[in-house]
């Protein structure tokens, strides 16, 4: 099974390391409206989630890309960008429901994450491990874990 | 002879405090029993090498105990050994 | 430029002008930037006996070379400006992420000069820089005031803004970015205010360049490992806050307790970082580029005090707990909330509450002059009040927006109030703990702790530890960290990040990063020269050595009680030696001799 950019928002701190690692290793100087993950924050209850591309088993960015610079690698099961394919028409910013394809002015191209190639930036910097880079299946464990923890307590109390 | 704990410490012993009734002559006395009773998750901030850890802060009636005699400073009855792992502030 | 992205902002805020300045590579060099550049700014342009609350002071905002980058905890920025609290020069230190935001919309420095007509707001989009009315966000808190420009400005724009206390020109009033962070100190938000200027909206889509990536990036991971393998920065910051302070100064006897009468509190613990963990804590918090988290998502369910925000603080705990002998931590909290949404400093705020409380406890004041406030110790109640009627500007929140020292002045009693130069002495006794007693005492913004924090060898041992009420050595320990802190400041990095850096680290950095040479040594010297001109600034301010004091109670109330029963601050016999460890005159000014050679003079 294919590793997945798995995100765990309840240990995100805001910190938007994520974002200069991914401008840095895309642009090669700290471009960070480049950066292909955002961390969206309420400030209010200080709290944050990041966001990048999911990859999608059935994406709408590849389903409405003509020119086919949308595509899926049939080896690592990700979705590639193929910029010199890309004509421009931004169908794929309007069809991710995520929001997870951007135009950038710039370079005249689309920013999507590409889990860089495999080894994502984002997750080396990460200080609090809310992004991971994992087997999708183990990436979840420890959350279904303390959920179930919970259902535990829940219906031991019930019973007492 | 009372012992405080704070920060990491009382999650790695349970408690803030405790009245400790197991005789101990000095500092090195008291925290290699702790450690014992208490095991790594205690002893990793505390003791290293049978020396005092980096960073550890160990009082004895509010004085510290690098301004006094270390790990052989005397303790009596009525001390009261307060203990911080490392940490900081601002 | 790298680094720096090489321009100046300057706007007029009467005539609405907007004018563009190349940043001088040489000033870049010699003042880094943030505190030390807007100094120096502040040096050459404004008039050191200037009125704080008139058009002729200046406002600067300025990030570091760090700020935008990914160097470690480095992503601040610095207000500098006269203090109206002090009437000394003030640099304010903020977190956020607004700092990072100034730089990629292409700016080092934003210089705001005179006062706009009316309430206005600046909104800079790169090189678009627009004044625009503020009427519908005058009077509102901070945290509407942001949403309210992120609606009508951009939603990923950085605001930093000033709520109602700035407005009222509270002497002590904040300006707060990203709602939680604050440059809160010596009354930088009441400065903003008399401008007529409620907030600055900034977003940017440039970047920030790099000499070397891959020189720049090596040393970024040497820096980030260090702090994470450090225990303090590494493990401790992020679990318990700076709140976890607590309790150590509290067991060796220096955590003032009723305005400073005393150094210790029974029922500390229960306003502690462990406790703050247990009860209101939801997450860490990180700003730009943080990689130690200390920052506190918390949250009060209680319904008498309940609310949600960030912090609080060691500072802010102690100030609105232990200084006013209040130990209900869902009380401090809330107090912490109502400072950030009203734009306060929480320090002199709750300081300022403790000497008032110590006055009604007295019966100097009662509650003819507190108009019905029951200021007795221990009130948490009227405590949580008197902070909402300050930021208000209301009752008696009209005099404890003076601070403590006008207030306490006001009714015969300046001895009460617990300053230096007029700013409140933060969480740290002097009579237990010798150093910070002189840094209080010695530091160019008056009571401050941060910028001289002693405290890390003389209690918690970090780096090494030395005796807290020893005198000898004290006066080079303090030079040297006041030093060290100012060029830290100038640079962009959290002063958390000297949990595993020294100065040399800071030059690793900074040299791929910008491209220039640089050297620990070099690093060190810049700080040294930020802090005698600024020691400059403040002589010419008016200020002499017979404002390097601290109040008498520290240097002739024995402490009554406690590990430190019996002791005095001996900041008077420290004096002479810290004037000769600086090399200034007797006089505590600094000699021609070392003016030349921090290229001064």
């Amino acid at each position: 099974m294919g590793m997945m950019l798995t995100i765990h928002p309840e240990k995100c701190t805001g910190c938007r390391n994520c974002e200069l690692a991914c401008a840095l290793e895309h642009e090669g100087y700290f471009r960070i409206k480049a950066s292909r993950i955002h961390v969206y924050a309420w400030e209010r209850e200080a709290f944050s989630v990041p966001m990048m591309c999911q990859q999608c088993s059935d994406a709408a960015c590849v389903s409405v890309c003509m020119p086919k610079a949308m595509h899926r690698d049939a080896e690592t099961g990700r979705i590639e960008y193929d910029a010199a394919k890309c004509i421009g028409c931004k169908m794929c910013v309007q069809a991710c429901p995520f929001g997870n394809a951007a135009w950038d002015a710039l370079t005249e191209s689309i920013l999507k994450c590409d889990t860089c190639g495999g080894d994502p930036a984002c997750a080396k910097i990460c200080p609090v491990g809310a992004l991971e880079w994992a087997d999708p299946d183990l990436a979840v464990q420890p959350r279904k874990k303390s959920f179930a923890a919970k259902l535990k307590t829940a219906y031991a109390e019930a019973r007492s | 002879m009372k012992v405080q704990y704070f920060a990491l410490l009382r999650n790695a012993t349970h408690k803030r405090e405790e009245t400790w009734t197991r005789p101990a002559a000095d500092v090195r006395g008291l925290l290699t029993d702790l450690c014992t009773t208490y095991g790594e998750p205690f002893a990793k901030w505390v003791m290293e090498n049978g020396e005092l850890a980096k960073f550890v802060v160990v009082l004895v009636d509010g004085h510290d105990v690098r301004s006094l005699a270390g790990l052989d400073t005397p303790l009596a009855d009525t001390s009261e050994i307060a203990v911080f792992p490392p940490l900081a502030g601002g | 430029m790298n680094g720096w992205m090489g321009k100046i902002l300057r706007v007029d805020l009467g005539s609405g002008k907007v004018s563009v300045e190349r940043l001088d590579p040489k000033l870049a060099h010699d003042y880094i930037g943030a505190r030390g550049l807007g100094t120096k700014i502040m040096w050459d342009e404004v008039d050191p006996n200037v009125d704080p609350l008139s058009p002729a002071n200046k406002l600067i905002f300025a990030p570091g070379p760090f700020s935008g980058t990914f160097a470690p905890s480095a992503g601040r920025y610095d207000v500098v400006t006269k203090g109206p609290l002090t009437g000394t020069i003030a640099a304010s230190n903020s977190g956020g992420s607004f700092g990072a935001e100034l730089k990629f919309a292409g700016w080092d420095v934003v210089i705001l000069e005179g006062k706009a007509a009316a309430p206005s707001y600046l909104w800079i989009a790169d090189d678009k820089v627009e004044l625009r009315s503020a009427a519908h966000l005058w009077g509102k808190d901070v945290p509407t005031t942001t949403e309210m420009l992120y609606a009508e400005t951009a939603e990923d724009a950085k605001v930093a803004c000033i709520g109602p206390a700035g407005e009222k020109l509270v002497l002590f009033a904040a300006i707060m970015n990203e709602m939680q962070r604050a440059a809160g100190r010596t009354g930088v938000g009441a400065v903003m205010g008399s401008k007529n200027l409620k907030a600055i909206a900034v977003r940017g889509t440039k970047g920030v360049r790099v000499a070397d990536k891959d020189g720049f990036a090596a040393a970024c991971a040497e820096t980030s490992r260090k702090i994470k393998e450090h225990p303090v920065g590494g493990t401790g910051l992020r679990l318990y806050g700076t709140d976890v302070l607590v309790n150590i100064l509290n067991s060796v006897g220096g955590l003032p307790t009723g305005n400073f009468r005393t150094g210790q509190f029974a029922t500390a613990d229960k306003v502690g970082g462990e406790s703050l963990a247990a009860r209101e804590l939801q997450r860490p918090r990180g700003c730009f580029a943080c990689i130690i988290s200390c920052g506190r998502g918390t949250k009060v369910l209680s319904p008498k005090y309940a609310g949600a925000g960030e912090g609080p603080e060691y500072e802010s705990a102690w100030g609105f707990g232990p200084d006013c002998n209040i130990d209900d931590l869902d009380a401090v909290t809330k107090a912490n909330y109502i400072c950030n949404e009203l734009g306060l400093d929480t320090i002199t705020m709750g300081s300022t509450i403790a000497c008032a409380i110590e006055m009604f406890d007295r019966g100097i004041i009662g509650t003819a002059e507190t108009e019905g406030l029951e200021l007795l110790p221990g009130n948490a109640e009227a405590m949580v009040e008197a902070v909402r009627l300050t930021g208000m500007g209301e009752g008696f929140g009209k005099k404890l927006g003076l601070g403590s020292w006008r207030l306490a002045s006001m009714y015969g009693h300046p001895e009460l109030s617990m300053t230096a130069k007029k700013q409140e002495m933060p969480a740290y006794e002097p009579r237990a703990i010798q150093g910070i007693g002189l840094n209080y005492a010695t530091n160019n913004r008056g009571g401050c702790h941060v910028r001289g924090y002693t405290i890390s060898p003389e209690v918690l041992g970090v780096p090494m530890k030395v005796d807290k009420d020893a005198t000898e050595g004290k006066p080079a320990l303090v030079a040297l960290f006041q030093n060290l802190t100012a060029a830290i400041d100038s640079s962009g990095a959290c002063l958390f990040t000297t949990f595993g850096l020294g100065a040399e680290d800071y030059a690793a950095m900074l040299a791929p990063l910008t491209g220039e040479a640089w050297t620990a040594e070099e690093f060190l010297k810049c700080g040294e020269r930020i802090w005698n001109l600024e020691r400059l600034w403040n002589n010419r301010a008016g200020f002499t050595a017979a404002d390097d004091a601290l109040p008498p109670r520290m240097t002739q109330e024995p402490m009554p009680s406690g590990p430190s029963k019996g002791a005095v601050s001996r900041v008077p016999e420290m004096m002479p030696e810290y004037y000769a460890v600086r090399g200034w005159s007797p006089a505590g000014e600094p000699t021609t001799e070392k003016l030349r050679e921090l290229e001064l003079a």
